[in-house]
């Protein structure tokens, strides 16, 4: 028996079916010494088996597909197109629990090449002409930490500067600590702009804003 | 292993409906099934995940039919069954509402709604204790979800302020994670069900009643909490590195209120025995309308409202 449930395959294989257009690469980036590692692994093989568009391929961390996508922390999971959205769309740590949704979104988000905003929010991204990393701390039981990685994704989708990074806090303690983050989601922007909690888009734009012009 | 929800597409639409539901809770959810299963077409508008507050519940031991099971898991169950009838549309924020006519405008992140009728399922947020150093320390300590952050304080002592049920169950959650809590309750007697107050005797959870809290201190981080003793007058502290705080509910009615529903002076939407608000075609359900605060009252609640919609829409 897998990680997914039959029937939750089963619903996943009908929204894939609707709204799968392109073909989508998953690679997962696995070593030695990972508890999660086979998990990460496993799962987004299994969600690979429901659609011929969303192809798997494993990594170790040594290789030199690593050293390409700046892969330095295992078990990641990278959502891509393998061309213009480089590793810029990716989790670190098991996307597990309530994240998993936020994967399968991102999947169908990459396959459609485009993600939604307000022209409002749009304009502001467009300004965003250098490198900003959004990096988004979380645990599997948070219920409010989705909505925070998928923003940080869908800037991400949308502009070529940005990497939207999701951390899994408890997989990765001392990188938590080292941010003092005690409370998720907790937002680190170019490891600078901080804050925390799943805000609207148009409230998140501005702390990315806030972080791109303290480049200037 | 609990792989956690399933999703359906984030598309940015705009959609004309018969009813507007706003919040996928259980009073949400249940409103959705029984709204289209009485022909009506409805959506589900939630700015975060349907699931509403009963996500945040550890355990749940009193919904009909379920004998005890995570909060998480019984509302997937609710989403399930309500994706069977109904669109859900999440992590989207309804953020204005105006009459035009006879239509309901929805202005929301990710499309703009019409509805002929609308369902407040909007539920209720944490409420703050508002004591100093509560602001100061938020995400320093100070949390008000142990689904979310307990982990960070495995092998460290916290505060749960509050003993009522919400604050029971978060102490239980947190021994079970290897936290070490304490529950600090104003009132002068054990304010949880006997059910929980059994759980925390046996797991050795210490509760201290008849406490005001005054204050939270620390510097980077949470160091204390301070409380009165409100029998003898007496000031006293407790050393912790988080505080949870489980001290009630608001309700989220700002919406509501924006387009003339009635509230009482607590900010909950006045509802008839029909889930009828002082607006015409527009309905409550669930936490927002100060009921119980249980998740079987809700759903039942959710039911009402979309019957009494049905009735309005199609029956007049």
């Amino acid at each position: 028996m897998g990680y997914i449930q039959d029937k939750d395959k089963e619903y996943l294989k009908g929204e894939f079916d609707k709204n799968m257009k392109e073909e989508v690469k998953l690679l997962v980036f696995t070593g030695p010494n990972c508890q999660y590692c086979n998990v990460a692994s496993a799962i987004a093989q299994e969600v690979a088996e429901l659609h011929e568009k969303i192809n798997f391929e494993e990594f170790s961390i040594d290789s030199e597909e690593a050293k390409i996508y700046n892969v330095e922390h295992v078990p990641t999971v990278i959502i891509t197109d393998g061309d213009k959205y480089g590793g810029r769309i990716r989790y670190v740590g098991l996307p597990s629990g309530y994240e998993f949704s936020s994967m399968i979104e991102d999947i169908m988000d990459v396959s459609r090449r485009h993600a939604d905003v307000s022209d409002e929010v749009m304009a502001q991204l467009d300004m965003i002409d250098k490198p900003v990393k959004i990096q988004v701390f979380v645990t599997p039981t948070c219920p409010y930490c989705p909505r925070a990685v998928r923003t940080a994704h869908r800037f991400a989708l949308l502009n070529e500067n940005i990497t939207g990074e999701m951390v899994e806090a408890v997989e990765f303690p001392d990188w938590a600590n080292k941010w003092n983050v005690m409370s998720v989601p907790h937002i680190l922007i170019n490891e600078d702009v901080q804050f925390i909690g799943a805000y609207p888009d148009e409230q998140y734009i501005k702390y990315v804003v806030e972080a791109w012009k303290k480049m200037q | 292993m609990n792989m956690g929800f399933v999703l359906p597409s984030t598309s940015r639409e705009s959609k004309d409906v018969d009813v507007a539901i706003i919040g996928g809770g259980p009073a949400g959810l249940s409103a959705g099934i029984y709204a289209t299963r009485a022909g009506l077409n409805a959506i589900i508008i939630d700015k975060g995940n349907a699931g509403g507050l009963a996500e945040d519940a550890p355990f749940v031991e009193n919904y009909l039919g379920f004998e005890g099971l995570k909060g998480e898991e019984l509302a997937k169950k609710f989403k399930e069954h309500a994706l069977k009838y109904v669109e859900i549309s999440e992590k989207n924020e309804v953020t204005e509402i105006k009459k035009e006519d006879d239509r309901f405008i929805l202005k929301a992140e990710r499309g703009d709604y019409t509805a002929k009728a609308i369902i407040f399922a909007t539920g209720t947020t944490h409420k703050s204790l508002g004591v100093p150093g509560e602001k100061e320390l938020f995400g320093k300590g100070v949390s008000y979800c142990v689904t979310c952050d307990g982990y960070f304080f495995r092998g460290k002592k916290v505060a749960v302020i509050g003993g009522g049920n919400s604050g029971a169950i978060a102490a239980i959650y947190l021994k079970d994670l290897g936290v070490d809590p304490v529950i600090i309750e104003y009132k002068n007697q054990i304010m949880c069900e006997n059910a929980y107050k059994k759980i925390i005797e046996e797991k050795g959870i210490k509760y201290i009643t008849n406490a005001m809290v005054t204050e939270f201190k620390g510097k980077e981080k949470v160091e204390k909490v301070i409380y009165k003793d409100r029998e003898n007058g007496e000031t006293k502290e407790i050393p912790v590195e988080g505080i949870f705080v489980y001290v009630g509910l608001v309700p989220i009615s700002d919406l509501a209120k924006k387009i003339g529903v009635d509230t009482d002076d607590r900010g909950y939407i006045r509802v008839s025995q029909k889930m009828r608000t002082n607006v015409e075609r527009i309905y409550a359900a669930g936490d927002v309308t100060g009921t119980a605060g249980q998740i079987i009252i809700a759903a039942g609640q959710g039911a009402v409202a979309a019957l009494s919609a049905y009735e309005d829409l199609m029956l007049k």
